[in-house]
This record gives C-alpha cells, structure tokens and sequence, in this order.
C-alpha cells in the first residue's frame, strides 16, 4: 500500500552517509564528492543543483547503484546497499530503483507500451498483471493511445512521459531523474513535473532529481546545492 | 517499421528479431554472406558426396562388395599364373549363394599376356568372367561400341577394349590369338573370337582390356583354379554384417581363405576420398571463418551503436547475461536464417540438375565426362546448419560480452 503524502514524508527511502568518489583523468584525480550526506523521503522530490562538475551525476549513479563509492554508506529503506556485489546491485535497482534520464533514453524498436512493460518484464510479473498495469499507468500519463506507436512516433514531451512511466511502472522506492526536462519546452516541461509530483506522491516513490531547471527546482519539496562535490546548501522547495 | 507478433515469440527473441530490423542494409549483407558460405559448403559436400557414392558403387560392381581369395592372393605377387587361385570354387560359390544377402557370386580369372593378329602382338590384361551371371549382376557396367556382349554358352570368344582393338585392327568377328604362361610355367596359346568392343571410360585400361569367359581362361593357364570370387550383396551396407557372417565358417573349414570389402580393394577411392575431404574441409573451414568475420563485424557496429542503449537496459536491472543471450540471439538468427536460405538455395540447385542434367567433361585420365549431380544428404544439412547457426552465436556472444560488462555509467556516455 502507498503511504500517504503527509506520512511518506517521514519515512527515510534513501539515505547517504559520508560518500566520497573519484576519478583518475589521465594524470588528474577528480574528487567527484567529498563526504556528502543526504536523506530522500519517500513521496518526496528532492532536487540536486549546482554547476556543471559539481557531482550531481556522480552523486546520482552512487544513490541509483550504478557505480560504487570510494567510501561512505548507501542505505535504501534502511539496508546497507553500497556493499553489495554487482549482480545484487543489479536486481536492486531491477526492483527498488526508476531512472528518467535526460535524453529519455527510450529503446527505439520497442513500442511505447513495450518500454513501459520492460521493467515488469526483468521482474518476471506475469504478461496479463502486466498488460494490465502498462495500460492503466499510460491512461495516467496520457498516452494510453500512444501504447502502439514506436518512440520516434512522439513529441520530446511524450518521450519523457514514457520515460517516467518507465520509471515509476514497478512502484519503485526511489526514482533518479538526471535532467528531466532538459530537452523539453517550458510548457511540457511543467507538465511533465506535474506528471512526476503526482505519480510520486501517489506511490511514495522519493525522487532524487539532477537539474539546472529553476521552474523544477520551484516545484521540488527540497532542494540541495552540490559545489565541488560538496553540499553547500539545502533549503525546502516552493510546493512543500 | 515492422511489426511483429507479441506471442507466442520468446520477448528476447522478439527483441532480437527487432533489433536485426534496425539496420536491414546491413542485417541483409550478413544473412546473404552465412547463406552463399552455407550453400557454398552443402553444394561442395553434396558433390564430395556424390562422387563418393559413385566411385563406391563403381568398385563394389567392379570387385563385388566382397572378395573371396586365398590370403596370399591379396599379400603375394603369383610366380606362376592362378599360384594363389582358388580351388573347389564351384563348391564355394554354391555355399555363398546359400546366404540370403548375397544376389550372385562371380567367379574371375586374371591373366596377363600377348595378344595377336598374325602381324602383331601387343600385351594385355585378361579376366575370365561369368559372362551371363555376370552381366546380369552388373547391369551394362561396359559401353558396347561394336558388337555383342560375351555369351556364356560360347568359347573362345572375347571382347576388347577398344583402344586395344583400334591398335590390333580387329573388329568384331576378327580372329586374334591368346599367349599366356600356363599355371606350369609353359608357354600356351589359343586362338579366339573378338564378338564385341567395350569402353571402360579409362583410355589405359581400354589399351590392355580383355575379356573371356572363365573356361577359356582356364584352358589357356591350364588350370582348373580361378583368382578370386567376387561376392554380390542387395546392398552397400550389407557389406561388413555379411563379411562378418560370411567369413566364420569358410575360415573354419579353410583357414587359408581371406575376405575383403570393396572398400579395402578400392585405393582410387580411398585416395580420392581422402583428397576431397581435405580439400572441402578445408573450403568449409574458410568459409566459416569469413561467415564469423562477417558476423563478428555487423554485431561489432550493432554493439557499439547500441553502447547507449545497453547501458540504459543495464541501468534499468538487466543482468549482463540476459543482455548477451539477446544480442547472442541476434547473431543466431542473422546466421540461423542465412544458414536456412542457404540450404534452400543448395537444395533447389541440386533437385534443378536432376530436372535439367548438366555434363561435366571427362576428369583427367578419362574418356567420357559424367553428369554433375549433387546429394542430398539430410546429416549434411542438418550439421551444416547447426554449425554455422552456432558460429554465428558464437561469434555475436563473444563480440557482445565485452559490453555488456563495460561500466554502466560509460555506457552511458557513450556517444
């Protein structure tokens, strides 16, 4: 069962405790993050700014288990997950983890109904469940007559549409968006932050979201400023 | 874009179907190039297969599919002619034609000699045949060119090559004169009747043929004994069960007595079979490494303009091994259906030259040519097919594993 906004709120879906990651450039070291520490609520849209380098996306890829940190802890609803070996990572983020990426990344021989479908799919659901949920969550996002056409078929906004109904189909705990609406105009960009806050309220996902986007950052419940692979501030959002 | 069925379609196979469509320019060239390797290898293997039917056949009807002799027949070199020959053959012979395998027993007598005209002598190469049982065992395994066959009611008739008979100027109804060394060392001579002229497709052996029948040939060694008895079965694969059943209690009773195959007295085919097998392995082992090669490539360029793509199913939870039995999958169909319309090209140029026969010219050290004709060999098929649909996987797995397993966050960089 979704928890309710108010109480979604006070449940910790994510939190990040000291995490440090580099990178070797050639003969240059990179500290990506210098111990940072940060806590998604379940419901909540937290939004990550800063300037280019400031390890946002780093940041991301250590909270979405894509890439292992230097040092620190990773807990996701409350297990210690940046231990794990590849393969756990792996079926974590296949169960627990949505991601929105900036450039959709939709596969393009898949229908809209079909990427949709395949996170329910590496999840081994089965195929009527999962008709069932594809067609009701494409309904919510609007693009229930859409289900057939293949990606190149849709706008830049009903790509990202798929997008976070690709995300949010498996009821994940927590969801990374890296420039949601960089590619989109203001209009479908407000309807897609829409689109976002209420399916997440609706499902208690906590969404970690990376953007430069200040009409997003408005509508996020937090936002937290990354300098130098630092926090540097963090203050509530216009919405909460 | 096309579209393909939801079920009843594994959703991986599905996937990889779709993904072969992405670049169809590319996907075609592939499929065309495993499906020329693949009708390139059955129709070679067809042909080897072939000509081995054919020259099995030609020495098992030649010799009989096996020979009975004395075991010094098929070690020794005779000092004097029919030394190792065969005595109480006609009692033999009624012991063998008891099993119910065996269609005839032919006896044969092989001499060499003289042969004249009055004005010149030449030497030749004589075998004294059964001629009725014989020619009704074999079917026209000779080519008459003038004349009759030999008639087992008559003597001192002959038949010869007619390269023989061109050198001699003898023609049927000529008269020509036998000399051969008797089985005692003497000296002997008979003079016969030439009823026909033959051609074995040889021109060597047509230089030196002869035929008789066997009591002429007797009466000329001056022996009772013939060199061997050639044992016909129904069928080429009767051969080793009925040696095996055969050669028991002949040996029992005269252990001096050996049996062989057609295949043990058949070195040209040996020889022949041998060299094909090198020679079309060798051309199928090239062929499967250009169809890898081309496989390799196209799932090479797939793969990396995918790299973006696989990072996001990565990213998404897709284990390393599902992403590798997918793009695997690729690689088997792209070879699976190539490897299919190969066969079918291959089977429709085989079954076209039964329809329509086309003469291939004489093959070195022949005189006639022979009908190019292609097997069908369903063992053939089936592991030309599994192997290029398996060096095709292969092929797909092994260029897809290293990607699959490249850090997701550069996948998903990748531009």
């Amino acid at each position: 069962m979704s928890p309710t906004p108010e109480r979604s709120h006070a449940l910790v879906v994510l939190s990040l405790r000291g995490l440090r990651r580099s990178y070797q450039l050639g003969p240059q070291r990179i500290d990506a993050l210098q111990g940072v520490d940060l806590e998604a609520h379940a419901g909540e849209l937290l939004a990550l700014t800063g300037p280019s380098g400031s390890g946002k996306s780093t940041l991301l890829n250590l909270a979405g288990l894509i890439d292992p940190p230097d040092a620190g802890e990773i807990h996701l609803d409350g297990h210690r997950v940046d231990a794990l070996a590849e393969q756990a990572r792996t079926l974590l983020r296949r169960d627990a983890i949505g991601f929105i990426f900036q450039g959709f990344n939709l596969v393009p021989v898949m229908t809209v109904a079909d990427n949709v479908d395949y996170p329910l799919f590496l999840t081994g659901v089965p195929a009527a469940e999962r008709h069932r949920r594809v067609a009701a969550l494409l309904e919510a996002v609007g693009l229930g007559a859409h289900a057939a056409h293949r990606p190149d078929a849709l706008s830049g906004g009903q790509r990202q549409r798929v997008a976070i109904a690709r995300a949010l189909i498996k009821q994940p705990r927590l969801v990374i968006a890296d420039e949601p609406t960089a590619s989109l105009d203001s209009q479908t960009a407000d309807q897609v932050l829409e689109l976002m806050r209420t399916l997440g309220h609706r499902d208690g996902a906590a969404f970690l979201i990376a953007t430069h986007d200040d009409r997003l950052t408005r509508r996020c419940d937090r936002v937290v400023r990354l300098h130098d692979g630092r926090i540097t501030a963090a203050a509530e959002g216009a919405t909460t | 874009m096309i579209r393909l069925p939801t079920l009843p379609i594994s959703p991986w196979l599905r996937f990889a179907a779709l993904n072969t469509l992405r670049n169809r320019r590319r996907s075609l060239v592939t499929v065309a190039v495993a499906a020329l390797g693949t009708a390139a290898i059955l129709l070679a293997g067809g042909f080897a297969l072939y000509t081995y039917q054919g020259l099995a056949e030609g020495s098992a009807r030649t010799t009989g599919h096996l020979v009975l002799a004395n075991s010094a027949q098929f070690t020794q070199d005779e000092e004097t002619p029919l030394q190792h020959g065969l005595d109480g053959w006609t009692a033999l012979r009624r012991q063998l034609q008891d099993d119910p395998s065996v269609r005839q027993v032919l006896p044969r007598v092989e001499f060499s000699g003289l042969i004249g005209n009055g004005d010149k002598s030449v030497v030749m190469v004589g075998v004294g045949i059964d001629p009725d049982a014989e020619f009704a065992v074999k079917g026209p395994f000779l080519t008459v060119t003038a004349g009759t066959l030999l008639d087992g009611r008559s003597r001192d008739t002959v038949m010869l090559g007619e390269r023989l008979a061109r050198n001699l100027k003898a023609s049927p109804g000529s008269g020509l004169t036998l000399l051969a060394t008797t089985a005692a060392g003497a000296l002997n001579a008979r003079d016969v009747t030439v009823v026909g002229l033959i051609s074995t497709g040889i021109p060597e052996v047509d230089a030196r043929l002869v035929y008789t029948d066997v009591l002429s040939a007797q009466q000329l060694l001056g022996s009772e004994r013939v060199s061997s008895l050639g044992i016909f079965l129904d069928r080429m694969e009767a051969t080793e069960p009925a040696r095996q059943r055969l050669r028991q209690p002949l040996l029992a009773q005269a252990p001096q007595l050996a049996m062989q195959t057609w295949l043990e007295q058949a070195p040209f085919y040996r020889s022949v079979k041998d060299l094909y097998n090198r020679i079309f392995g060798a051309l199928g082992l090239i062929i499967g490494v250009i169809v890898v090669f081309v496989v390799t490539n196209a799932m090479a360029m797939a793969i990396i303009e995918r790299t973006r793509e696989i990072g996001t199913l990565r990213a998404l939870g897709t284990l390393p091994g599902q992403l590798l039995r997918s793009l695997a999958l690729e690689g088997l169909l792209l070879g699976g259906t190539g490897a299919l319309v190969g066969a079918v090209l291959s089977l429709t140029i085989s079954i076209g030259l039964l329809i329509v026969p086309v003469e291939m010219p004489p093959p070195p050290g022949r005189s006639v040519g022979y009908p190019l004709q292609i097997a069908i060999d369903p063992t053939l098929y089936l592991l030309t097919l599994l192997t290029m649909t398996l060096l095709s996987t292969g092929a797909a797995a092994l260029v897809a594993r290293r990607t699959v397993h490249r850090p997701i966050t550069e996948a998903l960089a990748h531009t």
